[in-house]
Formats: structure tokens, sequence, C-alpha cells
């Protein structure tokens, strides 16, 4: 007969109300340790695991969204200094062929004041000349005229002192009149 | 033999015994009987419900796109993770499985008799078992933070001669609060019993063969006695276990600990 023996049937054997068993305190703290250990391995350690990754996946993804801010930050910045160098290099370029341009205009107008006045010069010269020659030729066809006139007119001879002395007279208020 | 179980059914309860769990078998191993009563089965039954519950939420957890399981689940481990810390600190998350197994133990142990089957809370040996592993902590945690000679000498404390009161009222801790649990589920059973009982024979006083009177009435009581107590007496037996055991250390810990 060994040390557990055969199984009592005790199909009408209540414990009293309130009593102290040995089997069920035995149980009971098996069952209680079972229920810790299975509570611990089926619910905490997974919930556990997961809320951890989730707890790192936050800071992860705070983490990165703070780098991505500061880079944002970064390139912002960096565009409006790019911004303000391109603003200030395209009022120097500006400015630049502003004054390229006055310079050239000024020329341009210039060399064509430079002509003009060339071209006058010389068209006042050409007219001079031409008048001159107009002068002359009017002068050598006057006194031809002139003595031709005088002779219808006088009919006469007058003495050549006379002659040439009216001729002259004539031609000097002929020249005169030019 | 049909016919005459249930006429014998609806006719309600007509012999009230308050009596302690069924014993189902025996063994004598030694000196000991080592019994296995009504209360172990219905243990098993609530262990295997809570794990069996536990494992189901905790199926196909995922960080992204929580499911109203993972959820529930989440929000308990949650819940009972922070009232551990809340009420004894930091450095005592480790017991929170202890606190949530006690817990569940207790309101389902409690819940069960809600089919009609003896609360396993219902019996002392249950709560005196817990009570038992809480004293344990305790004394544990004494003798850890104080030492051996630290945890006997508090049993002279103030003076040698309050040794005896000492003694008793550490020994006054788990059986308080084993009788305190044990004495709202059991006596809540037994008031429900007496009230299934009186209504039935009320029934029967106006000449009815059916306690008529069982349905529905008892339930307004049974929301107190069954429900609100089972869980205010789970909640006061984990709250009272993480007072002491907490207590049972240094007091401080919060520099140590952050």
């Amino acid at each position: 007969m060994g040390i557990i023996s055969a199984s009592v049937w005790a199909a009408d054997l209540n414990l009293p109300f309130l009593s102290i068993d040995t089997g069920t305190i035995l149980f009971t703290l098996i069952n209680l340790a079972i229920l810790v250990f299975g509570l611990k391995h089926f619910l905490f350690k997974p919930v556990n695991d997961i809320l951890a990754q989730r707890q790192t996946a936050v800071d992860k993804s705070l983490t990165e969204a703070e780098q991505a801010k500061a880079e944002a930050e970064a390139t912002k910045a960096e565009y409006a200094e790019k911004l303000t160098a391109a603003k200030e290099e395209s009022a120097e370029m500006l400015r630049k062929a502003t004054r390229r341009a006055q310079e050239r205009s000024d020329e341009i107008v210039a060399a064509a004041k430079a002509e003009a006045a060339a071209v006058m010069q010389q068209n006042e010269a050409e007219l001079e000349r031409e008048k001159r020659r107009a002068a002359s030729e009017l002068r050598a066809e006057v006194s031809g005229l002139a003595v031709m006139v005088a002779e219808k007119v006088v009919e006469r001879e007058i003495n050549p002192a006379d002659h040439a002395r009216l001729i002259d007279e004539f031609i000097d208020s002929v020249g005169d009149v030019q | 033999m049909l016919v005459m179980a249930i006429p014998a059914f609806l006719r309600g309860p007509t012999d009230p015994t308050v009596t302690g769990p069924h014993v189902i078998t025996s063994w004598k191993l030694g000196p000991l009987t080592i019994n296995l009563t009504e209360t172990v089965v219905l243990e098993w039954i609530v262990v295997a419900f809570i794990l069996g519950l536990a494992f189901f939420l905790t199926r196909n957890l995922r960080v992204r796109g929580v499911s109203k399981r993972q959820a529930v689940a989440e929000m308990a481990v949650e819940a009972i993770t922070n009232l551990v810390r809340d009420t004894m600190g930091r450095r005592w998350l480790w017991f929170t499985p202890y606190i949530a197994a006690v817990f569940c133990f207790s309101i389902f142990g409690s819940l069960i008799s809600l089919f009609g089957v003896r609360a396993v809370t219902s019996d002392f040996s249950v709560l005196l078992s817990w009570a038992a592993v809480t004293f344990l902590v305790i004394t544990w945690t004494k003798i850890r933070y104080g030492g051996i000679g630290g945890y006997l000498k508090g049993f002279a404390d103030p003076m040698p001669v309050m040794l005896p009161i000492n003694i008793l009222s550490e020994v006054a801790t788990p059986a308080a609060m084993a009788l305190r649990h044990f004495g709202n589920i059991a006596g809540g059973g037994i008031i429900m019993m007496l009230v299934y009982y009186g209504l039935a024979n009320a029934s029967h006083m106006i000449g009815l063969d059916i306690a008529i009177f069982d349905v529905g009435i008892p339930a307004v009581l049974s929301l107190y006695f069954d429900l609100f107590s089972d869980f205010m007496q789970a909640f006061i037996f984990i709250m009272l276990t993480m007072v002491f055991v907490s207590n049972a250390g240094p007091a401080e810990e919060e520099a140590s600990a952050s």
C-alpha cells in the first residue's frame, strides 16, 4: 500500500461552512501560481512587448520628425539666403545694365550729334562754295548784262573812265546785295 | 422521474442548508487527507476561463491598427499596471501579474456563483491561501529590507512587552483580509439563498405551486450581493495586499526609483 491510498468516493460529504482544508489550500496555491504565470506569459508579456514597441516607434517618429523639421528649417534659411543673394545680384545686374545702356545711349547720341554736326558743316561748306560760284557766275553775267543794258540805255559812247567807274559801282552794289 | 423533477425544480428551494464545499474525492497522503472539493474544480474552470480570455485577447497584437480585443487587453494591462505603480511605487512593478491574478481570480471566482454554483471565494481555504501569499510577501519584504535581525527586532518594537501584540497583529493582517473577503461573499451568498427561499415560500403561501416570486425580484438584490460586492471585495483584497506589502518596505522610494 503506497503513501497515496485509493481515492475515496465521498459523495455525501460536505466540508463545514467555515473550514480550513489542506487540499483546497494546496490546490488553490497551485492554481494561483498557474494563473500568475499564465497571465504573465499570455497577457502581460505580449501586451507589454507591444506597448514597448509602440513606444519605440513613437519615439523614433518623434525623433525623425524633429530631424525633418530641423532640416526643413535649415533648407528654408538657406533658400532665404540664396533668395537675398539672388535679389542683390539681379539688382546689381539691373544697375549695371542701366548704366551701360545709359552710356551706350549717350555714346550713340553723341556720335549722332557729331555726325550731324559734320554733315551740317559739310553742307554749309558746300553751300558756301555753291554760293560763291553762283555769285561769281552772277557777277560775270551781271557785268555783261550791265554793259549791254548800259549800252542799250545810253546808246552812246561814254568815256572809258566813266564807263569803268560805273561798272565798278554797279558791281559793288550788286556785290553788297549778296 | 422527469415528470417529478420539473415540478420540484419549479417549486424553488425548499430546504436551505448552509454547508461548506462538497468533497468530490479525497486521498490519504500519510497523515494528511487531501480533499478534492467542488471549490477546486470551480477554480480550474475559473483559471481556464481567465487564461483563455487572456489568450484570446492577445491574439494578433499589432503596433498599429489596434483591434478592439487588443485595445481591451492593453487597457486592462495598463490599468492594473498604473494601479500597482501608483499604490506601491515603481520598484514593485514586477508584482503586477500577481495582483492581476488575484484580482481576476477573485472577481471571476465570485461571479461564477451567477451560474448557480458555489462561489470559489465563499470557501475560506481559498482566501486563506491568497492571504498567506500576501503574508509571505510581507515577511519576505521586511527581511529583505531590514535583514532577519531587523525583522525579528521589529516584534519587540517599541518595547519587548509588546511582543505578543505584535505577533498577533502580524497574523491578524492576512487573517482579517481572508475573513473579510470570505464573510462578504459567503454572507452575500447566504442572503441570496434566503431571499430565494423566502420568496419561494411566499409564492407557496398565496397558493402558487411554482415559485413565481423568485423570478426577477432577487435580481435587484443580486446586483449588490453578487456584482457590486464581488467587485468591491476583489478590489479591497488587492488594495490591502498592495498597501501592506509596500508598507513592509522602506517608506521612501521615489528617490531611488527615479
